[in-house]
This record gives C-alpha cells, sequence and structure tokens, in this order.
C-alpha cells in the first residue's frame, strides 16, 4: 500500500468510527432529554437549554474526527 | 374519481419521465473538488506588514456583509419602535428575548445585565454569518455565484472563540482578582499536592475549550457547505439525468437542515459563551 491510498483510507476509517461514539452519546443525550420533558413539561425551556449544551460539546468529538480527516487529505 | 384519476395519471407520466431519464446519456465528466470552493485567493491586493497579510479575500468580503446587514438592522430597528410592532421588528424582538431570556437569563447567575451586550452580540454575528453563508454571492471564481461562509474559516471563528476565553478571565479576574480566581479554579478542601495536579488539568482544560469552541463551529459550517457542494454536484459524478433529479430533490432538504444547523449552532456558541463566563464569575465554593 503506499502512502497515498494509506492516508485516504486513515481518512475514512478515522470519520467512520469517530462519529461513531457521539451518535451513540446523542442518541441518549436526546433520548433522556425527551423523556424527562415527557415527564415533566414545566420545565421543559431549561433542559432544552441544558440540551443543547450537551449536544454542543457532544457533537463537538465527531467534529475532530472531520478536521483529522480533512487534515489527513489535503495536509499531511 | 375523475380526481384520482388524474392525480394517477400525473404520476405514472411523472414515473415514466425519470426511467426515461435514467436511460439517457449524461454530459461529459467534469473534474470536481469540493474543497476548492473553502480556498482563499486575494481578491484585491494589499501589502503585508511584516507577516500580516492585508489582502482582501473571500472571508473578509464576507465578514464586511455579515458586520454591514447586522448595522442595518439594529439602526433600522432602533429608528421607529412602535407599540404595535410590525413583522420585521417582531422578529428582531423575537430574536433579542431569545438571547435575553433562554441564554444568558437561563444560564447565568449573576451580572447578567453587563455580559448581555457581548454574549447578544456574539449570538447575532454568528446567526447572520452562517445564514449569509446559505445566499449565493458572486464571490467564487471569476465572479460567479457561490456559497462560502466567514464561520467556515478557522481563522474567523477562532477569533471569535479568543473572545469569549479572553472576557471569561477578564470577568473572573475582574472580580475575585487574580489569586482568588486561579484558586477558586479547584476545591479549597484539597490536599496540596493534588491541588498542583487539578489546577494543571483545569488550565489545560481552559485551552481545550478554546480550540472546542472554535472548531466545533468551523467544522460544522465546513462540513454542512462541502455536503451541500457534493450533492450539487453529484450529478457531474454520476453522469445521469435521473440521478440528477433526485439529489437535487435531496439538495433542498439538506439545505434546509443547514438553515437549521446555522440557527443551532449560533445557539451553542452564544451559551457556551455564557456558560463559561458565567462559570468564571460564579466560581463554586
Amino acid at each position: 500500500m503506499d502512502a497515498e491510498s494509506a492516508k485516504l483510507l486513515a481518512a475514512g476509517i478515522s470519520m467512520g468510527v469517530g462519529s461513531l461514539g457521539p451518535a451513540i452519546g446523542l442518541g441518549m443525550l436526546i433520548s433522556k432529554a425527551l423523556e424527562s420533558i415527557a415527564r415533566q413539561p414545566e420545565v421543559s425551556g431549561e433542559i432544552r437549554t441544558d440540551m443543547f449544551i450537551g449536544i454542543g460539546v457532544t457533537e463537538a468529538v465527531a467534529l475532530y474526527a472531520f478536521v483529522i480527516a480533512l487534515i489527513l487529505i489535503f495536509v499531511a | 374519481m375523475k380526481r384520482r384519476l388524474l392525480v394517477g395519471l400525473y404520476l405514472v407520466a411523472g414515473l415514466v419521465a425519470l426511467a426515461i431519464l435514467a436511460f439517457l446519456p449524461g454530459g461529459a465528466r467534469a473534474q470536481f473538488d469540493v474543497l476548492a470552493e473553502f480556498e482563499l485567493h486575494p481578491i484585491i491586493k494589499l501589502p503585508s506588514i511584516g507577516p500580516v497579510d492585508l489582502s482582501i479575500n473571500k472571508a473578509v468580503i464576507y465578514l464586511w456583509i455579515t458586520t454591514a446587514v447586522l448595522a442595518v438592522c439594529a439602526f433600522i430597528i432602533s429608528r421607529n419602535i412602535k407599540p404595535v410592532p410590525s413583522r420585521f421588528q417582531f422578529v428582531m424582538e423575537t430574536l433579542y428575548e431569545l438571547a435575553r431570556r433562554s441564554i444568558v437569563g437561563a444560564v447565568m447567575k449573576s451580572d447578567q445585565a453587563s455580559w448581555f451586550p457581548y454574549i447578544a452580540g456574539a449570538f447575532f454575528f454568528v446567526l447572520v454569518s452562517n445564514l449569509i453563508g446559505l445566499v449565493p454571492l458572486p464571490f467564487a471564481e471569476n465572479h460567479q455565484f457561490g456559497f462560502y461562509a466567514a464561520t467556515a474559516n478557522l481563522y474567523a471563528t477562532l477569533a471569535l472563540a479568543l473572545c469569549t476565553f479572553v472576557f471569561t478571565h477578564y470577568a473572573g479576574i475582574r472580580k475575585h482578582g487574580l489569586v482568588g480566581y486561579v484558586n477558586g479554579w479547584v476545591p479549597s478542601s484539597a490536599p496540596p499536592v493534588l491541588r498542583q495536579l487539578m489546577l494543571l488539568i483545569h488550565a489545560i482544560s481552559e485551552v481545550f475549550r478554546l480550540v472546542s469552541l472554535s472548531v466545533r463551529l468551523f467544522a460544522n459550517m465546513l462540513a454542512g457547505h462541502s455536503i451541500l457542494a457534493v450533492f450539487f454536484a453529484m450529478a457531474l459524478i454520476f453522469q445521469n439525468y435521473l440521478a440528477a433529479v433526485v439529489l437535487q430533490a435531496g439538495s433542498i432538504i439538506i439545505y434546509l437542515f443547514e438553515i437549521f444547523i446555522a440557527c443551532i449552532q449560533a445557539f451553542i456558541f452564544a451559551i457556551l459563551s455564557a456558560v463559561y463566563i458565567g462559570g468564571a464569575l460564579d466560581q463554586e465554593e
């Protein structure tokens, strides 16, 4: 395998594996948030705000993988 | 009965048209590079001062447009505020309320009034900048129309994140004093050896906040715009009219999703800024 194809493979694998964890995390986070909103609709505003903070932090992990993939393809 | 027959006829005709499209030979294969859209070439060449290149490129123009749109909106809305709001005023009031109640009001405990302007400013700037990225403007190669967002550029988002970073520590130091602020990073009940380690870890996490805040916004906008570009150009890759029709329909859905992402990212940027600044102001005991 030459260096070019190894780079492309690594980029694909980093994006795929790197988005596994955040996907599971986002699913758990949103399902729990919806559950608690259904249980206590009167605090839905606060829960939604906290949910968005959590989404932002969790999603960043997948985006690091995206940036690494870009670096692998175009910079390295 | 007659109407249902007509609908069925249209459906069959549409399917036949799609089937015919599938067998039409496509055009010539064009070379296509997604990331070429995001390369910055100087539009107006200016002399550089030391290592700082002052040339005007696409990102700078998009930042100017964002600033101009914000300034004009603020000017118009502040000149005539009516008790019964017009549509435009209603939209602006709703956004203002969102920034005031759900971002600053929900997250910060003290000193809301003095930090509201910065956080609302960051919110509106990122929001307008993201949304302008979804309007085709003639700044691509050879003055073609193209998509670009100022926030799809790491330097712009890093500058925004640096503002939050600096203001966080400024707020903390102004309220608690330098020593008090740094001491507040770790619980005072911890043993001294552990304290130093925790201080180090906290300092590293402060730097990584800067990275995550900037990279999140940048990567979201870059990923969204490249997915849009891939969908728009997929017909060139497949060389097939059926794929072109289906993928153009798909690109509309992606575009609507991008509008949603643009708003959510602005909201997340502002709310995380509020969380960081609020955390520096009200340190846990």
